[in-house]
């Protein structure tokens, strides 16, 4: 069964000295959200952006697939800490995702965590939509 | 071209089915801590936690609005207001297991001085630009619903 999410922008003005709000979602987690050109381009100034919230997309769904995979190889998580970090080029578009993850993990080891963290990183459903960027990274590495 | 670079932190706990996870803005901090689990995620849309096609839903949204008003500006006619809804569809394809299939995107604009052709190739424009519209293009569709409001 489909499963569908939406979100709503409403932005105000020419792009360089115009001004959005991303509405409050749905689920009510977050929202209302300042964006503006100026923040995306340049300093954040406290606003989100569209690569902020892929990073923030990626790095939830890549620790979630983990997590699943770890599991299903019966050395279930801890606890995962993900990060992703989107480089985006004006003009150019996203260059590149670094995804990152340490995580507390019983009974497995390094070689075979790296194993689970690739393969997460393949099959989670953002990695797949985003396959397009030209490059994303990997450091997978067990808490010391 | 200077190259900009977001970052954003998670911290997850437990096995999937029944683990916990927490997303934070680490670049901006606009937003902190969102909770968001596996029953959110698939669950009706009446979920209170956020997922990650929630927040993709949010990125195609802006970075939309972004390029059309853009695009707008070229014409100069920049808008008086855009809202843009993103509806990002994820469903289990045979063989691949979960992917996003779609996002859906409507849009209403309030543009003084466009008219129909002008808008809908300012549209055009807008999709060829918006960067996440780009990259979703190549394993799922954009379908985009553009009106054209009288001001």
């Amino acid at each position: 069964m489909a499963t569908e999410r939406s979100a709503t922008t409403t932005w105000r003005g020419d792009l360089m000295s115009g001004e959005g709000t991303i509405d409050a979602v749905p689920s009510g987690a977050f929202g209302p959200l300042d964006v503006s050109w100026a923040s995306r381009a340049e300093e954040p100034e406290g606003k989100t952006s569209p690569e902020e919230l892929i990073a923030a997309a990626h790095s939830a769904c890549f620790a979630m697939a983990l997590s699943h995979g770890l599991a299903g190889g019966g050395t279930p998580a801890e606890e995962l800490r993900t990060s992703a970090t989107v480089t985006f080029v004006p003009g150019t578009g996203i260059t590149s995702i670094a995804l990152a993850v340490e995580g507390r993990v019983p009974g497995i080891d390094e070689a075979a965590f790296r194993t689970a963290a690739e393969a997460a990183k393949e099959g989670c459903p953002v990695s797949t939509a985003l396959a397009a960027v030209p490059e994303i990274t990997l450091d997978a590495r067990l808490a010391g | 071209m200077p190259r900009i670079t977001r970052d954003a932190e998670v911290t997850w706990e437990g096995s999937s089915a029944k683990g916990r996870g927490s997303i934070t803005a680490a670049s901006s901090g606009a937003f902190a801590g969102l909770p968001y689990s596996e029953p959110s995620r698939i669950a009706a849309a009446d979920a209170t936690e956020t997922s990650p096609e929630e927040l993709l839903a949010a990125a195609h949204a802006a970075c939309f609005a972004m390029s059309l008003a853009a695009e707008l500006t070229r014409d100069r006619t920049p808008p008086e207001r855009l809202d843009v809804r993103a509806t990002v569809v994820v469903d289990e394809v045979e063989g691949q297991g979960h992917r996003v299939v779609a996002s859906e995107l409507e849009v209403r604009a309030r543009v003084r001085g466009s008219d129909d052709a002008a808008f809908a190739d300012a549209t055009r424009r807008a999709d060829a630009g918006c960067t996440f519209s780009a990259l979703v293009r190549a394993s799922a569709t954009v379908a985009i619903d553009a009106t054209l409001e009288v001001s």
